[in-house]
């Protein structure tokens, strides 16, 4: 374990960035990033799979591991670094002379110089993500992220602000860079951190870091992009009662679930699937307003 | 023609109640329209007050009015209601949400309908407040290339008109939707500090004086009486930076003039009460905005500082 970054703190022990770096250092350079938001615990959860798995293997190569980025926000339970309140992923490329959170950003992204990077997080706290890797439409990026094998694969143009987020910074600095998700902001979600992790592992065999075979084939369930996925949203505001689970398959009238009144239950709406396909988001914290995502649905492979 | 109250947009509550946010539109004779629009953050009330007390002139004189001014007096009424900076909830800064889109939740419903209400302004005056950890001079914040509304922003009673280059976030902002925004802020953040919102109101009021809408009678001071403010440009304002983590205990109050290499605060130690850093100015300057929420890491902002301001 190395300290690749340290920032003194009022009150308490100063808030270092720790990387484990495995392999002989002769191959490819993967870096793999988690708990860049406090909240978001799966991916610290993976991480740490994969470097168990990492210190009993011979590894070509180097990975560097940073299961936590935001060790401050993840003591005490916030998103985002919480002096001042600031995202961390809203601080890329980062100031060395800048605020806490630019110094952060820019260690950080000078300690994952790397071929192939990538961030994990988790969905919002509202909602449980099926582990899905998001990547642009084409190029580079795609091939590593179907290697990954993670149920989802989902092909987006670039998000709003991402210039100022790690995975867009990656990018900005010629770096193939790939977005992955999976559970729910403030929960452990034990399978899918073990899904993640061995998306992770089939990504460095492919790149030649692991030999290959090391770790099953994954159960890759969608392979789509924005025109393939079908959102609901609530049409009012009220109480949202699931009736089905990410990773389910549905068809076309399927149930999803329905807002009801928060007062007295009376159903307000029901919510039904438009299409065949696989749950890849369920809203989880029942209060909802008008106009929230619920659910979303992929088309299959 | 009398002061209309409308309703931008009704926010339902999954609890079944609804929230409005509302314009107060006041319309005279022909000429230009002007908008007005606080808020957009919760912890603004400082905004949100200059809001009220212009609307409160304009309500006396609409019948003098030669134009159009709608005041938007709360843009996020969730959040100000708490008193948080973000719209709660969805946890989202509404000041990045911009232009937002008719199809989204809430906060970007919000946003869309409000850029969508604003079309055929020719002027835009947003009112904020401080950032919650600051004390900052009655200040215009214009877009470097918006000359005419730098123009504008010299007359608003401010001591200093900083034309902004825009950040890497500067899309999502409601300020960047359009080129003529002219944003007033001052004060402490998420409070109300005595003066500086009457001489905000009266830096709008005199604007719309200037541009014609509000006649010079209805002015309830004389314009001789408006601050001249210092002009700069991102290449003058300066940021100093904690050099250590402690409690910062500031040494000068917005737009103290300071020497190059003077004091403006110290970081102690809050454990044993040490002092840990003298933090200096690196030039003569007028202090813009000084931190007074204590707890500094090494980085952590403590003054906004404006080279070459003469006051």
């Amino acid at each position: 374990m190395a300290e690749v970054f340290r920032i003194e703190a009022p009150y308490r022990e100063p808030c270092v960035l720790e990387r484990l770096t495995f392999g002989d250092g002769e191959g490819p350079v993967v870096a793999c990033v988690a708990g860049l938001h406090g909240t978001e615990l799966t991916g610290v959860h993976a991480l740490n799979i994969v470097a168990r798995t990492l210190g009993m293997l011979r590894v070509k190569g180097t990975v560097h591991l940073l299961p936590i980025v935001n060790s401050f926000g993840v003591d005490q339970g916030t998103k985002r670094w919480p002096f001042d309140d600031r995202d961390i992923n809203r601080a890329f490329p980062g100031d060395p002379e800048g605020s806490p959170v630019q110094r952060i950003a820019h260690a950080l992204l000078d300690a994952t110089r790397a071929d192939v990077c990538v961030d994990i997080h988790s969905g919002s706290r509202v909602q449980r993500e099926l582990p899905q890797v998001r990547v642009p439409l084409s190029g580079p990026e795609l091939a590593y992220a179907r290697a990954m094998q993670l149920p989802v694969v989902w092909r987006r143009a670039g998000d709003r602000l991402e210039a100022t987020g790690l995975v867009g910074a990656w990018r900005e600095a010629g770096r193939a860079a790939l977005h992955a998700i999976g559970g729910r902001a403030g929960d452990l979600d034990v399978d899918h951190g073990r899904i993640l992790a061995n998306g992770m592992l089939r990504l460095l065999s492919h790149v030649g870091s692991l030999a290959e075979g090391l770790v099953d084939p994954g159960d890759v369930l969608a392979d789509t992009t924005r025109q393939g996925v079908g959102y609901h949203y609530s049409m009012c505001g009220g109480f949202w009662v699931p009736e089905v689970r990410v990773g389910e398959t549905v068809g076309p009238g399927h149930l999803l679930g329905a807002v009801v009144e928060v007062v007295g239950g009376r159903r307000l709406e029901e919510v039904r699937a438009t299409r065949e396909g696989i749950v890849i988001t369920m809203r989880r914290y029942p209060v909802v307003h008008a106009r929230e995502l619920l659910v979303r649905v992929a088309e299959r492979l | 023609m009398s002061a209309r109250p409308d309703v931008l947009h009704s926010i339902g509550m999954p609890s079944g109640d609804s929230v409005d946010i509302v314009r107060k539109t006041f319309e005279g004779s022909e000429g230009p329209r002007v908008a007005i629009v606080a808020g957009i953050r919760g912890d603004t009330p400082e905004g949100v007050r200059v809001a009220h007390t212009i609307a409160g002139v304009l309500g006396t004189h609409h019948e003098s009015l030669l134009g159009r001014v709608d005041v938007y007096p709360c843009v996020n009424p969730l959040a100000a209601h708490r008193g948080i900076r973000h719209w709660p909830f969805f946890d989202q800064d509404l000041n990045r949400r911009f232009p937002g889109r008719p199809d989204g939740h809430a906060p970007d419903v919000v946003a869309w309908k409000l850029v969508q209400d604003l079309e055929g302004a020719e002027m835009i005056i947003e009112l904020r407040g401080a950032h919650p950890a600051f004390s900052e001079t009655p200040q215009a914040h214009v877009r470097s290339t918006a000359e005419s509304a730098a123009e504008l922003a010299r007359h608003a009673n401010v001591n200093l008109v900083w034309m902004r280059d825009p950040g890497l976030a500067a899309p999502s902002t409601f300020a960047a939707q359009f080129e003529s925004t002219l944003t007033l802020e001052g004060g402490t953040g998420n409070r109300l500090t005595p003066g500086v919102g009457q001489a905000l109101a009266e830096g709008a009021l005199n604007v719309l004086n200037v541009l014609g809408v509000l006649p010079d009678d209805a002015l309830p001071f004389h314009w001789a009486a408006v601050t001249r403010p210092t002009t700069v440009t991102d290449a003058h304002v300066h940021r100093v930076r904690a050099g250590r983590a402690g409690l910062f205990l500031p040494g000068k109050a917005p737009w103290d003039p300071v020497e190059a290499d003077e004091v403006l605060g110290e970081v102690i130690d809050p454990a044993t009460g040490d002092r840990l850093e003298e933090v200096r100015s690196p030039c003569a300057a007028r202090i813009a905005a000084m931190r007074d929420q204590p707890v500094v890491f090494p980085g952590t902002l403590v003054a906004r500082i404006v080279e070459g301001a003469d006051g």
